[in-house]
């Protein structure tokens, strides 16, 4: 049952991935990419990470795609002409290279995940699964998370606030309107 | 327990795919669906590492760290996405060619 | 080895004494060109003499002081920083900032109006800061650092008008002799590290110090050492033949030259000379007492002929000196620090007063639009009808130069010459050159002394400007700057220093300084030779006078020994012609031979690649060229092709980042 469900997340994710690239409508592509994104927020559940999965779909469901959309339909009147002009790009040179590329990562990372697995687990995982150290399905992670951010990773915590506040800064700052005589 | 195979697959799949929507779309806003979606596959990763360290909770807690890079990485792209349509008046990366010399 | 605590507020009283000009400088290099009245660096520089006395009162005939903190640590040597406090250094702690706060309040009338005086507050609290710091502190190699510190703030003031090329070429020449002795000083402390791992001032130096028991030591070594420090003492106190940058530093304003000849710059070397006396084996010290004796010699020579009377002054001050390094020389620093004291209180009148006749002359010039040099001796005369104060007081320091009974150098002077006489009549004939040598300088010092006062002071007016002007600009200083000369005028005189106005032996000074002897003391020369030297100062005196105050001078200015004497024997143009035309000279030679050899050579040789080059263009152009010119249309088409690589879209360069990437990754799998 589990590993059922694991296989229709997956799929899910990634039929949603591979449809979402072949699509030419933008509006569309953007709504699938929601599914895919749920779909991974679903898959992170099997590595037992919820809390990383509610915050996927907040952060991005919420926050990330709505910003995609919101850019998209201020960009949205040219792009439809675009679309009308490349019909059939689908077999264009740029599109085969593109493809060449993205099948050749998948078969090397392929191959090398098939050679890793062979190799058995690392160290540190055999270990961690000896002294029992890994997740379960009851642990609480939530509680544990947030000790951890304010003891152990305190520091990358407050750097990475920084630069989150310095990014939406610069990127309002970017984004605004400029004056009409510029 | 799903063996950490599986999520290293589907992670490859995920960003091969990120990899084919940023070369291949036509939109700049596409390209920055396919950056999110080769940071999703590497968050995928960190989660299935991270479900062996239950000392450090090193996967989750850089999952989130990585979210929030891309959240800025986003707000940053979509800004200037913003101001590149402003000036060209297009999104389509192939009609801004200004990096031609 | 720890600070003990009741010594603690000490401990603080220096802190604050050394820092207060600190926070002075910085405050006013904060403040910049808003900070012109100076109060801040006077109130520090009061500051600094307040705590100085407290401390020195504290101090004064106790046990050494020795604060000390770790530093920090390099390989398995630690460095340490701290402060150590004994007699010399009390001395010397509250003698310079008692001759900083007159001049201080001196400038302040001397420097008004000056467009750069915010700079001059500033360096002139940074200079009382290094050379405070260099007093206390412990060890070497701070003491390096002070010791730069002080070159550096003398470089900045020497050239405070640095508009005039002559300030600029002046302070440049300052910078690059100290440079030659702080060289020295560093071998030194490279010595001395390397012989003792110690630089510490302490564990060397006390009296059951490292120095003391290392019997076993190499001489030659510390003979090395101790002429290495010499060396750097050499060039901060001027001495024979690194003394040339003393003169040209007169370019600075006067109120920095009565400070760097009296109480900071020149009295670096002595007192460092001082402060590591125990290092000085007998070989290192007949060197210093050589060398000193040879500098009072030439400058009271060279100021007997001098014109300008900054230069006189500063002389003056190179001849004192070598006094001061004779009295080193011989053992008896004590006599050294001794005339060092008395000579930075008549020196810095000296000068001020001095100061005072450019600043009306200055005036003067102004007032008549005349063209004339305001430092000129031979523009002066008569002057003491306007400014009979001032001739007062610079006379009663000339009298203290000259080492007139009643005053200070009298005092001092005949001290040293007294203890002179005493450790050469116990070595033999040769040495007795060094004593007689002294006592014919203590004379030329009275003459030129005399001829300075009597060619400003007395006689008529030589110019014309003097005659017949009813409102007449030149006057007497105003109260800021009369009063600090009052102050030091009093110091010039005998109590301050001996009850007894004609023995030292018993001055308070000497007797707490208590640096033992090697030779002993033979009591009829201590009314022999004062009587010798009063007789003799008498005598010139009384010569300068009937030459130039009644105008009666029989010698030719224009000879040559005179001119020689006022060009200083050619020293400058010995220097310039070995050492900077003798450089001039092998960099021309080397650009000859690069010219003539190394270019015909080249020449030649382009020569015959020239001729095998028309035979090859033949070739070239009927043979090669086919091939090229096809090779070139292949090229061309190919990069035709490449060219659209760099097509401006920024997926193409995606895609080739990305195939790049690929490629790594299948190299790093499948290799």
């Amino acid at each position: 049952m589990e590993l059922f469900l694991f296989y229709a997340f997956a799929v899910l994710a990634i039929g949603s991935a591979l449809l979402l690239v072949s699509l030419r409508n933008t509006a569309r592509s953007l709504f699938l990419f929601f599914i895919t994104l749920f779909g991974m927020a679903g898959l992170f559940l099997f590595a037992f990470a919820d809390f990383v999965a509610i915050t996927q779909i907040m952060v991005y469901v919420g926050g990330v795609l709505i910003l995609m959309i919101f850019a998209f339909m201020l960009s949205n009147k040219e792009l439809l002409q675009d679309l009308q002009h490349g019909k059939n790009s689908l077999m264009a040179f740029t599109r085969w290279q593109a493809v060449f590329v993205s099948v050749g990562f998948l078969v090397v990372l392929t191959y090398a995940l098939w050679q890793w697995d062979s190799e058995g687990l690392p160290l540190w995982m055999q270990q961690n699964i000896q002294d029992g150290n890994i997740i379960q399905a009851t642990d609480n992670n939530i509680p544990q998370l947030g000790i951890k951010f304010m003891t152990e990773y305190v520091l990358a915590f407050e750097v990475i606030s920084i630069f989150l506040l310095m990014a939406l800064i610069g990127a309002s700052h970017i984004a605004r309107k400029e004056p009409e005589n510029d | 327990m799903i063996s950490i195979t599986h999520f290293l697959i589907v992670s490859a799949c995920i960003f091969s795919l990120g990899i084919y929507a940023i070369l291949a779309k036509r939109n700049a806003i596409m390209i920055l669906v396919g950056i999110e979606l080769i940071i999703n596959a590497a968050i995928l990763n960190f989660v299935a590492f991270g479900r062996y360290d239950k000392i450090h909770y090193g996967g989750q807690v850089f999952a989130l760290f990585a979210m929030v890079l891309a959240a800025a990485a986003v707000a940053v792209g979509l800004a200037i996405i913003l101001n590149v349509y402003r000036h060209y008046r297009t999104i389509n990366p192939d009609q801004i060619t200004d990096l031609k010399d | 080895m720890l600070a003990a605590t009741p010594h603690n507020t000490l401990l603080y009283a220096v802190i604050a004494t050394v820092c207060l000009p600190l926070l002075a400088f910085i405050y006013q290099a904060v403040k910049g060109r808003s900070a012109q009245t100076g109060i801040p660096s006077i109130t520090a520089i009061i500051g600094s003499l307040l705590l100085a006395s407290y401390i020195a009162v504290q101090v004064w005939n106790q046990p050494p002081i020795h604060f000390q903190y770790s530093w920090f640590t390099l390989g398995e040597n630690t460095f340490y920083i701290g402060i150590l406090l004994n007699n010399l250094t009390a001395l010397m702690l509250v003698l310079v900032p008692l001759i900083a706060v007159p001049v201080h309040i001196y400038s302040t009338a001397y420097m008004q109006g000056d467009a750069g005086i915010h700079r001059y507050w500033m360096y002139l609290s940074l200079f009382c800061f290094a050379m405070l710091g260099l007093l206390v502190v412990d060890n070497l190699l701070l003491m390096y650092i002070f010791w730069e510190l002080v070159g550096f703030a003398s470089y900045l003031l020497i050239g405070f008008w640095y508009t005039r090329e002559s300030a600029v070429q002046a302070n440049k020449k300052a910078f690059l002799i100290n440079r030659i002795g702080d060289l020295g000083f560093l071998i030194g402390i490279a010595i001395i590290f390397s012989e003792f791992g110690t630089l510490d001032l302490h564990a060397l130096f006390s009296e059951n110090g490292l120095l003391s028991q290392m019997d076993n030591l190499s001489s030659t070594w510390l003979t090395a050492a101790g002429i290495a420090f010499f060396i750097g003492a050499m060039a901060k106190s001027a001495q024979f033949p690194l003394h040339v940058w003393l003169p040209d530093a007169m370019e600075g304003p006067t109120a920095v030259s009565s400070l760097i000849h009296a109480a900071t710059m020149v009295a670096a070397g002595v007192f460092l000379l001082a402060r590591i006396f125990p290092l000085f084996n007998e070989h290192a010290l007949l060197v210093i007492s050589i060398v000193g004796t040879l500098t009072a010699c030439t400058a009271a020579c060279f100021a007997l002929a001098q014109y300008d009377i900054k230069k006189i002054l500063a002389y003056s001050t190179i001849s004192q000196l070598g006094y001061m390094m004779v009295g080193v020389g011989i053992g008896a620093y004590d006599t050294a620090i001794f005339h060092l004291l008395t000579h930075a209180f008549f020196k810095c009148l000296l000068f001020l007063a001095a100061g005072a006749v450019i600043h009306e002359m200055q005036h003067l010039k102004q007032h008549v639009q005349g063209d004339f040099d305001p430092q000129d001796l031979r523009n002066m005369g008569g002057l003491k009808r306007w400014m009979p104060k001032t001739a007062i007081l610079m006379g009663l320091a000339s009298l203290a130069l000259a080492g007139f009974p009643l005053t200070s150098g009298f005092l001092s002077k005949d001290a040293l010459i007294i203890s002179t006489f005493e450790w050469a009549s116990e070595r033999g004939l040769v040495y007795q050159l060094i004593p007689a040598l002294l006592i014919l300088v203590s004379i030329l010092t009275a003459f030129y002394s005399a001829r300075l006062i009597f060619k400003a002071f007395f006689g008529e007016p030589r110019l014309p400007y003097f005659h017949g002007v009813e409102k007449h600009p030149v006057h007497e200083p105003g109260a800021s700057m009369l009063w600090p000369m009052v102050f030091l005028g009093i110091c010039c005189l005998f109590p301050l220093f001996s009850l007894n106005p004609f023995s030292s032996s018993h001055s308070w000074i000497l007797s707490g300084l208590a640096v033992p002897h090697s030779f002993a003391a033979i009591h009829a020369l201590h009314l022999l030779i004062p009587s010798m030297l009063v007789t003799g100062t008498v005598l010139s005196i009384t010569l300068a006078w009937k030459w130039y105050a009644q105008d009666k001078y029989p010698l030719n200015a224009q000879s040559a020994l005179m001119l020689a004497a006022e060009k200083q024997f050619y020293i400058n143009e010995f220097n310039q012609r070995i050492w900077v035309n003798g450089i001039l000279g092998i960099a021309k030679g080397a650009y000859w031979l690069d010219r003539h050899i190394v270019d015909g050579l080249v020449q030649l040789f382009a020569g015959c690649v020239q001729y095998i080059s028309k035979v090859s263009s033949w070739v070239d152009t009927h043979i090669v060229d086919g091939l090229v010119n096809g090779l070139a249309a292949l090229t061309y088409w190919l990069g035709n092709i490449f060219r659209q690589a760099q097509n401006g879209k920024i997926q193409s360069y995606f895609l080739a980042a990305f195939f790049t990437l690929f490629m790594g990754l299948l190299y790093l799998i499948f290799s």
